[in-house]
């Protein structure tokens, strides 16, 4: 059922039209790319603060507000893009392991980015940041990297993208 | 060709043993693409960050320049995490990659010219970044340092239309 869905997918006009040409779809990687940097290197900067090796003298809420907006900005950039561009291959990419691996590692690490910009209110309440606050911090980290980490694994290990 | 008098120098370093060990290495070249994606991450995270503040945004509570100062060390980290993937990945193909266009104009024009506004921009910001109000200096150095990056990665990415090289 999800190989018709996908079928269906990769066979819509638009998604063809977006896909096939070539300056449509490196543009589309263009900013695939781009989103990904600083989508990671925003979350890492909030990541590392929270961790406490970065900006100890800078109250973490003010990270967190000042950085937060260009997250989610980046990652709904990040998604569309990455969405066209699966779409284009989708009968390829759907039964694909390392491309399901890598959604799953994605999806927890937003999930992490979430639970972080909501804790921390509660968080910065306390004068030293609690010990949960900073092992969450790298965990969500280290998702970050295996989010990259999967992105490049994919076209290695099927060959797709 | 501009690149073709490197080709010597490409088929020298592509023959190298680190070189060769990664192109036959079934792991080893995702992990140092990760590593220069990681390194690009952090180095354009943290760019971003100062380079909006630079444009004023966001600074209620904390200056341009207290921002840059807090983010300089993880900054720089990310370049050179960027800069060693970069290079083992070069080494691999560098053959192919001496002669492709798109790295060409990447690494001899787009890379050297945003790495000059970015040192600009450090070399600036305590007297353009002391208050929430930047001058309009500062927000077209912002602006421009934005511009290039984007155009680095749109560069990069045009790698592969070039010459095969993957």
């Amino acid at each position: 059922m999800l190989l018709q869905m996908a079928d269906k997918l990769q066979d819509n006009s638009i998604i063809i039209a977006l896909t096939s040409t070539g300056w449509t779809a490196a543009g589309l990687a263009i900013l695939h790319y781009y989103s990904m940097f600083v989508l990671v290197g925003s979350v890492a900067i909030v990541d590392l603060r929270v961790i406490g090796i970065i900006g100890r003298h800078h109250n973490v809420s003010d990270f967190s507000r000042r950085i937060f907006p260009w997250v989610w900005l980046s990652l709904a950039v990040n998604l569309i893009s990455g969405f066209i561009m699966f779409a284009g291959d989708a009968t390829a990419y759907v039964p694909t392991r390392a491309f399901q691996f890598k959604l799953g590692v994605v999806l927890v690490a937003i999930i992490l980015a979430v639970i972080v910009q909501w804790k921390i209110p509660v968080w910065d309440q306390s004068p030293v940041l609690p010990a949960r606050a900073k092992i969450l911090g790298l965990i969500s980290l280290l998702f970050w990297f295996g989010a990259i980490l999967m992105g490049v694994e994919v076209p290695a290990i099927s060959g797709i993208g | 060709m501009v690149g073709s008098s490197l080709i010597p120098f490409g088929h020298w370093l592509q023959n190298r043993t680190f070189a060769l060990a990664i192109a036959d290495s079934a792991w080893a070249y995702p992990f140092v693409q990760a590593t220069h994606f990681s390194g690009i991450s952090l180095w354009l995270g943290t760019n971003f960050a100062v380079d909006i503040s630079l444009l004023g945004v966001g600074n209620r509570r904390q200056t341009p320049a207290q921002l840059s100062d807090a983010l300089f060390f993880w900054n720089w980290l990310g370049f050179a995490l960027a800069v060693l993937g970069g290079f083992l990945l070069f080494s691999v193909s560098a053959e192919t990659f001496v002669i492709n266009p798109a790295f060409l104009v990447k690494l001899g024009v787009l890379v050297p010219a945003a790495l000059i506004t970015h040192i600009v921009i450090q070399c600036k910001i305590h007297t353009w970044g002391q208050t929430a109000q930047t001058p309009a200096a500062a927000k077209r150095a912002g602006s421009l340092e934005v511009l290039l990056w984007f155009c680095v990665a749109t560069a990069a990415v045009l790698i592969p239309y070039g010459p095969l090289v993957y």
